[in-house]
């Protein structure tokens, strides 16, 4: 009888251990808060353009004002317009402007933006893949902070980018452009700071994100 | 028989006792050591088995004895189990921040968590956690982005044609998916890109070799390899090597390691993204040290950038960083 009480005490301060250990919670009720935490990019990217981006379009710099930045003070062009998610020497900036259409070709326009408009000055991207994340991050709108998983974030600009080519190239292209139209634009373009130390200047590639005729 | 219930009970509550006051003493002795001497830092590595990641606690170290602290680097040799340890140690050991490279995004969480509520923050460094509650702040390479430019740069290599092979690292580890689709969000719009083969190497030098072995046999006839990192691609060339097809099959790797930089600068390996471990180590052990003189208002995470390192740009990098940077 001693022997029995005993080990029922040994038993019920183990058990009293063990119980405080160990946590048992639904795997249903898990899966569910899992399942009410997956991310629609898709669904993301559509807001944003549909509700947030056109509130920033006030803020998009002169085209001609920002090449000339950055041809005479790039960081002062980083310091006014420039946007970043992090730590980088790459830039997104959100442009407007017009010009002239020089040349046509498979995935991009030339453009000349300036009155003489005998040579291009910029590029705008025609093509049916975009990669990159200048309209994500030239809105500034977006903060990578949001997410917990950073792939999330670079799904956005995934999505975005098919947004534009569905949106804004495709339709463009059906108005048959030809070489000699006048064309006005809204876009985002990614730049180096360290674009004007090579040989030569690159024209800098715009992603419309309004673009027509005129 | 009360009388022996009783002792056992005594006895219990004794023992109990005598573990809380052991803690105590060294809550003490770790108070009056922090009174007396250097504030201490812990620098937890996922791996010191890979030179990048020895690069990344050195410099944390380095850049935190510096500021005026005692460093103590810990290795989790890619345990998460290990990494818990490593956590309760550094915990009962008084250290004030973890400068904290995770083993796991999901598995990590836990130690980050129960750092913070022991009151000791950490910074995590390269790698992310899946969590933006717990750690002090994130600074990570922006591996997508980083890969985007680098699957742009193997189209134009490759012509927008041609055969390769994909070797991936650690499947747990965010990286390794973050390079995987920047690299495919660029190559699967191009149709005759084929990827004949996708494999784990764990971005490990010697399973890259093998794994390519056992690959090439399979698929004699590839044009490329596309590695999630360095280590693996030293070991993806040392098998073409083997293999007799070291001219034939371009090697693409992720890291900017030494022995990469060297081999792009001999025409061997064609391209990497430098990631750079030294500035964001000086950056997690700088912001620790804002952190501890009470600075509060650290973006959650921070991408840092990656660039491409090709034979053609070769000139303004070394190991690890640019040259204008050592």
């Amino acid at each position: 009888m001693k022997k029995v009480c005993k080990y029922a005490v040994a038993a019920a301060i183990i058990a009293f251990l063990v119980y405080h250990s160990i946590y048992f919670e639904n795997l249903e009720d898990i899966k569910q808060q899992r399942r009410k935490g997956t991310f629609n990019a898709a669904e993301y990217a559509r807001e944003f353009w549909d509700n947030q981006l056109f509130s920033v379009f006030d803020k998009a710099v002169d085209v001609e004002e920002l090449i000339e930045l950055f041809n005479t003070n790039m960081n002062e062009a980083v310091r006014k317009y420039g946007k970043a998610p992090g730590v980088s020497r790459v830039y997104s900036y959100l442009i407007k402007g017009n010009g002239k259409i020089l040349t046509i070709a498979k995935d991009f326009l030339e453009v000349s933006i300036r009155e003489t408009q005998t040579n291009p000055d910029i590029k705008i991207t025609t093509g049916f893949y975009i990669p990159g994340n200048a309209v994500r991050d030239a809105s500034g709108l977006i903060d990578v902070s949001e997410f917990s998983d950073t792939m999330k974030f670079n799904e956005i600009s995934g999505e975005i980018n098919k947004i534009v080519v569905k949106e804004v190239i495709r339709p463009f292209l059906e108005e048959k452009p030809q070489v000699g139209n006048t064309i006005r634009f809204l876009g985002a373009t990614q730049v180096s700071q360290e674009a004007t130390e090579a040989k030569e200047f690159q024209l800098i590639e715009v992603v419309p994100i309004r673009l027509r005729l005129e | 028989m009360v009388r022996k219930l009783f002792l056992l009970t005594i006895a219990i509550l004794a023992l109990t006792l005598f573990v809380s006051g052991c803690r105590q003493k060294k809550q003490a002795k770790t108070d009056q050591e922090k009174a007396q001497g250097k504030k201490k830092i812990a620098v937890v590595i996922s791996t010191l088995n890979n030179p990048w990641f020895v690069v990344l606690g050195n410099t944390a170290k380095e850049r935190a004895e510096q500021l005026g602290y005692e460093v103590t680097i810990f290795d989790s040799q890619n345990d998460t189990a290990k990494e818990s340890d490593h956590f309760d140690n550094i915990i009962a050991g008084g250290y004030v921040a973890i400068l904290f490279n995770p083993t796991d995004a999901d598995g990590s969480i836990a130690n980050v968590r129960k750092s913070k509520e022991a009151g000791v923050p950490t910074f995590c460094i390269d790698r992310e956690i899946n969590s933006n509650e717990v750690a002090a702040t994130q600074i990570l390479s922006d591996n997508y982005t980083g890969c985007v430019e680098l699957g742009q740069y193997f189209v134009k290599r490759m012509d927008e044609k041609g055969k390769y092979v994909e070797l991936l690292g650690i499947l747990g580890d965010n990286n390794t998916w973050n390079r995987s689709k920047g690299f495919h969000s660029v190559v699967d719009n191009y149709p005759e890109l084929k990827m004949v083969s996708q494999q784990t190497a764990e971005f490990d030098r010697t399973k890259a070799m093998e794994v390519l072995e056992s690959t090439l046999q399979a698929y004699p006839e590839i044009d490329a390899v596309f590695c999630g990192n360095d280590a693996m691609a030293m070991g993806a060339y040392q098998a073409l090597v083997a293999a007799g097809k070291a001219d034939k099959v371009m090697v693409f790797g992720f890291d900017g390691a030494k022995d990469v930089i060297d081999s792009i600068h001999d025409g061997k390996i064609v391209a990497t993204g430098m990631q750079f471990p030294k500035r964001m180590a000086r950056m997690a052990a700088e912001q620790a040290d804002e952190y501890i003189k009470g600075r509060r208002d650290f973006p959650q995470k921070v991408p840092v950038a990656v660039e491409l390192v090709t034979q053609e740009n070769i000139a303004k990098y070394t190991a690890y960083g640019r040259q204008s940077e050592q």
